[in-house]
């Protein structure tokens, strides 16, 4: 979630461009454990397939101004389960989502009381690989409310919890959410918290938890920073993902942030990890991921086989050359 | 048809399923099935397939004659899950207080891909089929190929209960979208004048836009050909696609309008005097 920066940035300050070159990680795949897809184009869809994006998570959140009815947020979650999972098949990329009530629209008490009524119907729906995004925001008396019910509902199902941190004040928040998650008897390895920084980080990963890094111009992470936390804390139990949404943000982060890593001189097994396999190991702790579906592996389930081919007859999106002027 | 014969089609289920899950599955789906837990059909529907995997089922001989016998042989290639939602739904629609309905409601406002296809295949199977009348029609109006295959492939539900303006429309779109024509149930009986007309414009929109035209289309017309179905059909015979000029043959052949067949007979004489 973001974000106020200015499209008037000064470009003068940003310096030459260095180009992205996608062939130093060729062949490799990602995982996006935190990407808002309904806010993107099938361009974005395209260009990640194109750079190995094989699987994604997207969290239910915040739509950049508020709801007023429980049908919106109801509408939000099927659409989450259902259209956009279809979109994103349609370019060979299998969607995942997390589902829960998100800070901000939790101190909308009246509306989160009714929320909190539908979620049961969503959370145990295929592919719903967890809670989230949730946590605090302002931090405040009902944020904090809406996210110990969450849990609740997270130990009840046995499903994995997305955690975002707050921009404001995060230190303090990002230990808050930890500590109210572990009172709630909640074990660190379910837990994903997200956004984190060279602040957050250390505090995050002795406490056994998951540390996702949100690779986002300006106000989140930059790429190179994230290369040295890597290099400083190692691979274990870090992912980063785009988190991208309807503000300026970058659906390629991850496969960007990969190429850097290699260029930077990490191992391609650290890279692996980070990009790829932690998300997927804290994810599949919901029982909702079937590494067969995307991974490429012979060993494809049957109902896997029997959505794909049907999909496929129903035409698999096919492919436009944006750089012609002829558009038939 | 599905309510006609409402206790073999739950025998059928019920055999299959058995056979096809492992004794605490069944079990915990047959108390999912029970009155007691009408309540609770909402989230058993929705997790059920975290209890029976997504295998596609196996049938015995005798089963798969059972399935021809009632004309539902495609429920073969059905995964377990499918099956199971279809058979929970199927028993609770039925059972004597009638409150599943509401429920149902429900489960096709917040459905997901999965979700959807099945509640779909199941309205055929419930009591009081023709309360699903509106939704079905609704149905057509989805983008998501596996549900629009779902409603319009191997359902006996459209042909058998939709008004004739909504099976218009299901066809019209099967052929948009490029469903499978050979899988819609009833399409020869369900045939009328104006779906005839709506798809011979459809097939001239096509011809001007340079696209084909899948031949299916061109047997639905020739009960109704008139002068502007043919005008249509005369555009396809300058085209060069031999597949299509075929099937426009074939139709004007079976069909009753004479300036069409005079057409053909001198096309005929012209070509073989060339």
């Amino acid at each position: 979630m973001c974000c106020s920066s200015s499209i008037a940035r000064d470009k003068a300050t940003m310096g030459e461009p260095e180009a992205f070159d996608i062939s130093v990680v060729k062949g490799m795949k990602f995982f996006d454990p935190h990407v808002h897809m309904t806010s993107r184009t099938t361009d974005d869809y395209q260009a990640m397939a194109d750079a190995g994006v094989v699987a994604l998570v997207e969290p239910a959140f915040w739509l950049g101004q508020p709801r007023t009815g429980i049908d919106s947020f109801r509408d939000y979650y099927s659409s989450l389960v259902g259209w956009e999972r279809f979109r994103s098949s349609q370019f060979g990329i299998k969607h995942y989502c997390t589902i829960g009530l998100n800070s901000r629209e939790a101190n909308n008490e009246r509306l989160a009381e009714q929320v909190m009524e539908i979620l049961p119907l969503f959370i145990y729906k295929e592919g719903v690989v967890g809670i989230g995004e949730i946590g605090f925001d302002d931090q405040t008396a009902a944020e904090e409310k809406y996210y110990r019910l969450q849990l609740e509902l997270a130990k009840e199902s046995g499903l994995p919890v997305q955690v975002h941190t707050p921009h404001r004040d995060k230190k303090k928040g990002t230990q808050r959410s930890m500590d109210i998650a572990l009172e709630h008897g909640l074990s660190p390895e379910q837990i994903i918290i997200d956004h984190n920084n060279e602040e957050t980080v250390k505090e995050v990963l002795e406490r056994g938890f998951y540390a996702a890094f949100t690779i986002y111009p300006f106000t989140k992470m930059g790429n190179e920073r994230m290369v040295d936390i890597v290099k400083q804390y190692g691979s274990s139990k870090i992912m980063v993902n785009s988190a991208a949404d309807w503000g300026i943000s970058d659906p390629l982060a991850v496969p960007k942030t990969a190429a850097l890593m290699k260029l930077k001189g990490i191992s391609n097994e650290d890279i692996e990890l980070v990009t790829y396999r932690n998300a997927i190991n804290a994810f599949a702790q919901s029982g909702q991921i079937d590494e067969a579906d995307f991974a490429g592996s012979v060993s494809i389930d049957q109902s896997g086989k029997f959505e794909g081919n049907t999909i496929l007859r129903g035409g698999q999106q096919p492919r436009t050359d944006k750089s012609s002027i002829i558009i038939s | 048809m599905a309510t006609d014969n409402y206790k073999e089609i739950s025998n059928l289920f019920f055999d299959i399923l058995q056979d096809n899950l492992n004794e605490a599955s069944f079990a915990w789906l047959q108390h999912a099935g029970k009155a007691s837990e009408l309540t609770k059909l909402g989230q058993s529907f929705v997790l059920l397939p975290r209890k029976t995997g997504k295998l596609i089922i196996k049938i015995s001989s005798n089963q798969l004659k059972t399935l021809e016998k009632l004309e539902l042989t495609t429920i073969k290639e059905w995964t377990v899950d499918r099956l199971a939602r279809v058979w929970l739904l199927h028993s609770q629609s039925y059972q004597p207080a009638g409150k599943a309905k509401a429920v149902i409601e429900n489960l096709f406002l917040s459905a997901e891909v999965n979700e959807a296809v099945a509640l779909y295949l199941a309205i055929p199977f419930l009591s009081e089929p023709e309360s699903w009348i509106n939704q079905c029609t609704e149905g057509i109006r989805s983008n998501i190929g596996v549900v629009l295959e779902a409603i319009m492939e191997n359902n006996p539900y459209p042909s058998k209960y939709l008004s004739e303006a909504a099976w218009n429309q299901l066809v019209l779109k099967a052929f948009f979208t490029e469903k499978n024509i050979n899988n819609i149930i009833g399409l020869a009986e369900r045939a009328n004048a104006s779906l005839a007309l709506t798809l011979s414009d459809y097939a001239r929109e096509r011809y001007a836009a340079g696209r084909k035209v899948n031949p299916a289309l061109w047997q639905l017309t020739a009960p109704f050909l008139d002068e502007k179905i043919f005008e249509a059909m005369k555009i396809g015979l300058q085209k060069q696609d031999t597949a299509d000029k075929m099937a426009i043959t074939e139709a004007i052949k079976s069909s009753d309008y004479k300036p069409a067949k005079r057409y053909m007979e001198d096309l005929a004489f012209s070509e073989s005097s060339k």
